[in-house]
């Protein structure tokens, strides 16, 4: 369990789209209940889908624990996914956000 | 059939957020803006994914993927997966948005 595999990458992940909002795009998404409300709902989603891919019974994703936390929940996903999806999800509407500016 | 069972996953992702499409002013209705908000990311996100396969921090299991890969061992499930997801995504904070305007509207 060193962790550095996927658990660094994924908070390092985080924290670049967060900088990349406060510090070159500001598109002000951070401010807007609309995207905490739906990153609420996405995650909820997240859970039954992300569930099913890494379920150990019999997964669809496999990991080597020795590269992750090791800590895994709800049902048996790594906590990393929640970083990973967060990353993910932000920085699509940030882009996606942007273009509003431009319209 | 269990060979498809990622894409079927993915697929249902689609289906679920489909209907989300009715609230204005719409995703694939904004395909271009969509297109410029999904593919950049999903392009940061194939790379992560090649470099994790490559280094064997995650794989996918042979049982539950079409066996079909891109360059250099991504099932090409997983690159549908960075388009789907984020379109779930967009798809849902248009219906927030559009909704959360029709409550303050009132």
């Amino acid at each position: 369990m060193t962790g550095l595999g996927y658990t660094i990458p994924a908070v390092v992940s985080v924290l670049a789209v967060g900088a990349l909002e406060l510090m070159l795009l500001r598109t002000g998404l951070f401010r807007r209940p609309a995207y905490w409300l739906s990153m609420v709902i996405v995650i909820g989603f997240q859970i039954l889908t992300d569930g099913w891919l890494t379920k150990l019974s019999a997964p669809i994703v496999i990991y080597d624990n020795r590269q992750t936390s090791g800590i895994r929940f709800p049902f048996d996903i790594p906590i990393e996914d929640f970083l990973f999806g967060f990353a993910l999800v932000t920085a699509v509407l940030l882009l996606w956000e942007r273009q509003r500016e431009r319209q | 059939m269990d060979h498809w069972q990622y894409l079927i996953v993915l697929g249902a992702c689609l289906a679920i957020t489909l209907p989300l499409e009715i609230f204005r002013p719409g995703v694939y209705r904004q395909a271009w803006r969509a297109a410029h908000a999904v593919l950049p990311v999903a392009a940061a996100f194939v790379l992560w994914d090649e470099i994790a396969i490559a280094a064997r921090i995650w794989h996918y299991n042979p049982a539950y993927v079409t066996g079909v890969n891109i360059p250099f061992h991504m099932p090409v499930e997983e690159v549908v997966f960075f388009l789907v997801i984020p379109l779930c995504a967009l798809l849902t904070y248009n219906a927030v948005s559009a909704i959360l305007r029709m409550v303050k509207r009132r």
